[in-house]
């Protein structure tokens, strides 16, 4: 049985790094894991997602459908998007920061707040505000990893050392303590602390 | 061992190193883009994204001819501008191994059409390795310099655009030195012209039937039987893996080497297996080996000829196949907003697509970033097709305007890197039959960078940074050529720009406009930001409309009508908002 964990999010928001720490966690782990995202075209503002499935055998990189464990959505909208893949009972960490889309900016559609809404009662939803608990912790870069941050408490096979080494492993070294920081707060979060 | 997790580009990047890899050139095109910029990171190879896919392939097989091992990476479409020294190389000898790794995409995650590139390779005479995991990409990479040394013809390195961006852990090993033999010319080798390359066409034809010969006992053919000798699936590539996930008890071959196929292997396993059936993706290639070499076996009846094999697809032609039993699995079809991409904060590409959508002119697109153009929300351009294309079919619109009495005028719009990679020729074109009556308005939209596959250096991005090399100035070029009225423009003025449009349109002959504005992701512009003041909007939307992803319609409190917004961590100042706002009601802050 392998975990199944999806990051759903716009262009620009870093997710193909996200997903290559979190796949460099689970190797650390000593765990076989496969990723997947896809870029070029979705770099100008479109949607962006990455798949990491680990464990002691992974054969496709995809996640199949209704079988994803966590879904590390930071955006709502794109969260809502990657539902679909998750499984009952699955986790959702949800950075609340709306980013519109085109249909939506040019009136053509709803931004479907009530959908994202609704994610509650079939998942264990997790909010966050990553930007302002990144700012909190003393650097607004460090959004993504405070994400991460919940990620790690959220997932049970991975420690909690082995994530924060492949975090800092991607991270400046003039930027690790705040990446700690960060980290360690989304951790908190994570925990329900 | 060593190990790292890897995506395919990298692991392939890393295998030539391995290899004893001397010289690798490519042209950057998604999916195959990060190869190249993870061999940068290797001092012991020459490499380069060169001007074009076919210089690129060129300068590989330079290397090649002197004994060297080498690579050139491209994606699908790049490989029909290559297609010319390519199809006469591979009637070569080959030298020192040669690698063409190719990036398909079945799905279009980021191309225009999904040419099968397994076609060109059968039509080239070149086997094809087709790795499924980022190890196979570094194995495959090592496996295939050797074959191509030791069976003297290039190869191709196969990869979906997943496998490329997808990533697994990869074993290290350290690079094997492979001296290049040096460049020897008396035999004839390397002088495609009768008679020698009546010679070359048995030998191609010879060296396919070896290298099949070689597939009959391949390690990387892999074959996984179970007892029941009903069916036998074969599965290539990454479709191996979305076949695995499913957990059959079924039989599997799985082809390294998706050409040529050892048909003795076939023959054996088809008396032995009741039914045969292939799942590859877009064109059947495999499938028509076997079914010419009289091997009955099922495939595209059962899946679709377009877009990729995921697990669910493979599942519901099984299904219809009757090999599996079940209800049909649901499709990622999605019903929320969809996020279609968009021009980022700050493009300078912005502007100019407003003006144009206004100015209603017939405009022939190109491909980069403004080729998003086309989409709805912005519908400033009418034409998408290949890379350069925009200045020869402008010609062609415009004679034949011309001659059927319609003096309207034809615009075509080219970035900087699509106007080195093979436009600069078709300017040169537009100096045959001038006639001055014609109206052709050429907007080259120069942003110093190739910014669709990540913003890369192109011939005039040394002009821009005291990195990159090559300081072309794209209006001497013009003039030197013989193009009198070349101008350029900052289109940031938005007001000059709609002027020099509405200019050069009315005015007939060929006018030349060069925007002047560098990509806004790579070259950040950190002006202070602009709010929208609500009590002067009079929320016309003009600014909306120049689809900016900070911009868009919000409630005030205490204002009725929903008025103009700008968001202010994502708006970057470029100003273009507050130009086209009627009212003044978009304002600059006073720091950001």
């Amino acid at each position: 049985m392998s975990k199944n964990i999806l990051i759903m999010g716009v262009g620009g928001q870093g997710l193909v790094l996200a997903t290559e720490i979190v796949a460099n966690a689970a190797m650390l782990a000593g765990l076989q894991v496969k990723t997947n995202d896809v870029i070029g075209l979705s770099q100008r503002g479109g949607m962006v997602w990455g798949s990491i499935r680990y464990g002691e055998v992974v054969h496709s990189a995809n996640v199949p459908i209704g079988k994803g464990d966590v879904l590390l959505g930071m955006e709502p909208l794109e969260a809502l998007r990657g539902s679909r893949l998750l499984k009952e009972g699955a986790t959702i960490i949800l950075n609340t920061e709306e980013v519109y889309p085109s249909p939506v900016i040019q009136e053509q559609a709803q931004y479907p707040r009530e959908e994202i809404a609704a994610l509650k009662d079939k998942f264990k939803v997790i909010e966050v505000n990553a930007k302002e608990e990144a700012k909190a912790a003393g650097n607004i870069k460090t959004a993504n990893t405070v994400q991460l941050g919940i990620l790690a408490a959220v997932l049970d096979d991975i420690k909690k050392e082995t994530f924060l080494e492949a975090v800092v492993s991607f991270v400046p070294e003039k930027a690790v303590e705040a990446n700690k920081k960060a980290f360690e707060r989304g951790y908190q979060i994570g925990k329900g602390k | 061992m060593q190990k790292r997790v890897m995506t395919g580009n990298e692991a392939i990047a890393r295998g030539f190193w391995e290899a004893g890899g001397m010289v690798a050139a490519s042209y950057p095109g998604s999916p195959t883009v990060e190869l190249m910029e993870a061999l940068f990171e290797y001092d012991d190879i020459y490499s380069e994204f060169s001007v074009n896919e076919k210089v690129a392939l060129e300068v590989a097989i330079g290397a090649s001819f002197y004994g060297a091992r080498a690579m050139a990476s491209m994606k699908h479409v790049g490989i029909n501008i290559a297609m010319d020294p390519l199809m006469t190389f591979t009637q070569i000898k080959t030298n020192g191994g040669f690698l063409l790794m190719v990036g398909d995409d079945a799905g279009m995650s980021s191309s225009q059409n999904e040419q099968d590139s397994r076609v060109l390779a059968q039509f080239a005479n070149m086997f094809v390795l087709n790795p499924g995991n980022s190890q196979e990409a570094k194995d495959y990479t090592k496996l295939g310099l050797a074959l191509s040394e030791e069976y003297n013809t290039p190869a191709m390195l196969l990869m979906a655009s997943r496998a490329c961006h997808s990533r697994s852990i990869v074993e290290l090993e350290d690079r094997v030195e492979v001296p290049a033999k040096g460049f020897s010319y008396d035999d004839g080798r390397y002088t495609m012209l009768p008679p020698f390359t009546i010679k070359a066409q048995q030998a191609m034809k010879d060296r396919i039937a070896r290298l099949e010969e070689y597939a009959y006992g391949a390690e990387i053919n892999h074959l996984e039987e179970v007892d029941d000798k009903e069916v036998l699936l074969i599965a290539p590539g990454m479709i191996y893996d979305n076949l695995k996930e499913l957990d059959l008890k079924v039989s599997i071959y799985k082809p390294g080497m998706v050409f040529p196929i050892s048909i003795k292997k076939m023959e054996e396993l088809s008396k032995k297996y009741k039914r045969i059936i292939v799942i590859e993706e877009l064109m059947p290639i495999i499938e028509n080996q076997l079914k010419l070499a009289g091997i009955p076996c099922e495939g595209k009846e059962i899946f679709s000829f377009t877009g990729e094999l995921l697990t669910e697809d493979i599942f519901n032609g099984l299904l219809k196949a009757g090999v599996v039993q079940g209800d049909k699995m649901p499709g990622r079809e999605n019903p929320v907003v969809p996020r279609p991409p968009m021009f980022c904060a700050g493009c300078p590409h912005r502007p100019v697509f407003d003006v144009l959508k206004k100015a209603k002119v017939t405009v022939i697109g190109d491909i980069g970033c403004y080729t998003l153009s086309v989409l709805p929300d912005i519908a400033g351009s009418h034409t998408s097709l290949s890379m350069g294309a925009t200045v020869g079919i402008t010609k062609g619109m415009a004679k034949a305007k011309r001659l059927s009495g319609d003096d309207s005028p034809t615009v075509s719009v080219i970035g900087d890197g699509t106007f080195f990679h093979s436009g600069m020729t078709g300017f040169l074109n537009l100096l045959h039959n001038v006639d001055e009556e014609d109206n052709m308005t050429f907007l080259i939209l120069n942003n110093s960078a190739t910014s669709m596959t990540g913003g890369q250096a192109n011939a005039s991005s040394g002009l821009y940074n005291n990195v990159d090399d090559i300081q072309v100035h794209i209006e001497e070029l013009l003039k030197v050529m013989g193009h009198d009225k070349v101008q350029l423009v900052d289109q940031f003025d938005y007001k000059s720009l709609k002027e020099a449009i509405a200019k050069a349109t009315k005015e007939k002959g060929i006018n030349i406009i060069i925007t002047t504005r560098p990509c806004a992701l790579k070259y950040k512009i950190k002006e202070p930001n602009f709010y929208v003041d609500p009590e002067i909007c009079i929320a016309c939307r003009t600014c909306v409309k120049t689809n900016c992803p900070p911009i868009h319609m919000k409630k005030y409190e205490g204002i009725d009508k929903e008025k103009s917004s700008i968001d202010p961590d994502m708006c970057v100042g470029c100003s273009v908002c507050s130009q086209v706002c009627p009212v003044g009601a978009i304002k600059r802050r006073e720091e950001k």
